[in-house]
């Protein structure tokens, strides 16, 4: 169905065909769907990144200023190429601020016997139901419908055509 | 004046004052922010006064992710803003009280020791976990109570960055029955943020303002499948609809419910303590002369959004996360977990004083809700009694301040010299429970 589109809008950009093996390999198998659900978690307690990239974009576009640090550290990287570099990039893997995750990871947890109590065994672990009530994507109410493409929930034709117009395979591909 | 300094360094805001005193002295949002017109990064002022700054499209930076402190740096620089120029002390001068949530990596203790001694240079430090805080201040409220009594009871706090439920028994927390969700306001604000986004204005830079708007609208359902179908409804009969109108940067800088008594209407369903209209009206209105009909429609040329079931559907990801799509039970199952880790003798007691603790339990409704889920689990002989306090943000700090101004609290800190002659990771040993 797909090449029947695209040969008869030839004019039609062939980005489309290029991405769609891609995204159906991304969809044949279902890792790809936990982890975009995966991901979408992430974005829910790690947010504000919308705004740090407000933040770098800001950055570069101070840096036009004269009396910027920035530009005032390119400037010094400039002259002194090499040395400088690595010095910022080893003073910059010190001194970044890393998030919980990765300092997690470096605590090393597992490697405590089993009975003492750490971060990772206070977590509630899983529901004792397994039954998971769906809302709509669309418009919030319970849903009975899933996307065939990217396993997100609608509940009516009309939330569909939205779904499907908007914001289908925003979380896989 | 004593010369402790209490801080509860929160994920959300920071409470500090000095101990032995009621009230904190100061309480700031646990950030920096950026707002458009700024290169910078600035301080927030407290929130107590009605601050004037405008925070739309403000970017943030936040010492702390997932509860922990993770930027020393930033903290560093909140800190001293908060001890120069909102505290108007010297650290050298004063022992600090400090509180760090649950199960704290030792590289995060070592950080945050070396910002108190070497970077501030407080004379001594204690460390303590809020469960236990928030116990001592109830106990000490109700001398003659059931907590006071039995020297025991379950804390569920539920703030800015997680939930946990745990059990404090004899002044200490049991760190084996402590359970966590991973959900707390700023998951909320931005699974609302997500929401609003998604359907009518995209708000998705806007954490003050939909901050704003999850305090003020959100509310937990009593049931949620009458309340799905009360949302349906179209027109008059729509008791959960409600607009929200957004800055304009021009007349008004801060964002505001349109229609007050709108928004509080949904309490009229169950008929229950619904508060007279006259006490409601005009509570922060600009347009007072606005007719009736006008504040009913949705006016295109003004920034307004509608919300409906998301006034109900945000806060209910508290008690069932596996909707969110996060393998993680809700929080009245997390509750019967902490309680059945600890020894059945204490499980009578546990269940019958449950204190609530922490901004997100501030929805409306939320100890209700939390009793309805909570009472088919527990078994029929045991007594479910939930105390809510009566200011859950600042009930930490002021169980720390009762514990600061109390006779052997300067025997119990690990002094400055002790630090530098033993290290961090020697120090701490005092603190474990």
């Amino acid at each position: 169905m797909d090449d029947d589109v695209s040969n008869s809008f030839r004019r039609m950009s062939s980005r489309t065909r290029k991405v769609a093996p891609r995204m159906a390999a991304a969809l044949a198998s279902s890792d790809n769907r936990t982890q975009a659900a995966i991901a979408r978690l992430e974005a829910l307690e790690n947010d504000y990144a919308g705004m740090e990239m407000v933040e770098t974009n800001d950055d570069d576009e101070a840096s036009l200023d004269d009396d910027d640090e920035g530009y005032l550290q390119k400037k010094q990287s400039k002259s002194t190429k090499r040395k400088t570099r690595q010095a910022k990039a080893l003073e910059n893997a010190r001194k970044a601020p890393r998030n919980f995750l990765e300092l997690l990871h470096e605590a090393n947890l597992e490697s405590l016997p089993p009975h003492v109590p750490s971060y990772l065994k206070a977590a509630v672990g899983p529901p004792s139901s397994t039954c998971r009530r769906h809302f709509c994507t669309v418009c919030g109410f319970l849903s009975n419908y899933t996307c065939v493409r990217c396993g997100m929930r609608f509940c009516s034709i009309r939330c569909q055509t939205i779904h499907d117009d908007t914001r289908c395979l925003k979380f896989v591909a | 004046m004593s010369n402790v300094i209490v801080l509860d360094n929160g994920g959300g805001f920071i409470k500090a004052g000095h101990g032995g005193e009621r009230d904190p002295v100061t309480v700031i949002p646990n950030c920096l922010y950026r707002p458009l017109s700024s290169k910078k990064f600035l301080h927030p002022s407290p929130t107590a006064s009605a601050s004037t700054e405008d925070l739309t499209s403000a970017a943030v930076r936040r010492p702390i992710d997932r509860g922990y402190l993770i930027n020393p740096d930033l903290q560093r620089d909140i800190w001293s803003h908060l001890f120069t120029s909102l505290l108007h002390i010297t650290p050298s001068n004063y022992s600090l009280l400090l509180t760090e949530p649950p199960f704290t990596l030792p590289s995060i203790q070592r950080a945050t020791d070396e910002l108190v001694f070497e970077d501030f240079g407080f004379k001594s430090l204690f460390i303590t976990d809020s469960p236990k805080l928030v116990h001592l201040y109830e106990a000490s409220k109700r001398p003659d109570g059931l907590i006071s009594k039995a020297q025991c009871s379950l804390v569920v706090d539920c703030g800015f960055s997680f939930t946990h439920a745990a059990p404090v028994f004899q002044n200490f927390t049991l760190n084996y029955g402590v359970k966590r969700i991973d959900l707390g306001g700023k998951a909320l604000t931005n699974y609302l943020k997500e929401l609003v986004s998604y359907r009518s204005v995209n708000v998705m830079d806007e954490s003050f303002l939909m901050d704003d708007v999850k305090e003020k609208l959100c509310f937990v359902s009593l049931d949620i499948a009458r309340d799905l179908q009360v949302a349906r409804k179209r027109g008059k009969d729509n008791v959960l609809r409600c607009v929200y109108v957004l800055p304009d940067g021009i007349t008004h800088t801060k964002g505001f419910v349109k229609d007050p008594d709108e928004a509080k209407r949904y309490l009229t369903m169950t008929g229950a303590d619904s508060p007279s209209l006259e006490t409601i009206k005009g509570i922060d209105r600009p347009e007072l002369s606005e007719k009736l009909e006008d504040r009913r429609r949705i006016d295109l040329t003004k920034n307004e959004f509608e919300l409906t079931n998301e006034r109900f559907l945000v806060p209910e990801m508290i008690f069932h996360p596996a909707d969110l799509g996060m393998n993680q039970a809700g929080l009245a199952e997390c509750i019967v977990r902490a309680v059945n880790s600890c020894h059945p003798v204490l499980h009578p007691v546990l269940y019958e004083s449950i204190i609530l603790t922490g901004g997100s339990t501030l929805f409306p409704r939320f100890s209700e809700r939390l009793e309805m889920e909570l009472r088919p689990l527990v078994p029929d002989e045991y007594q479910v009694k939930i105390t809510t306090q009566e200011d859950p943000i600042l009930g930490v700090w002021r169980g720390g301040s009762l514990l600061a101004s109390s006779p052997d609290f300067e025997a119990m800190c690990v002094t400055k010299s002790e630090y530098e002659e033993l290290g961090s990771a020697r120090c701490r040993k005092r603190f474990f429970h």
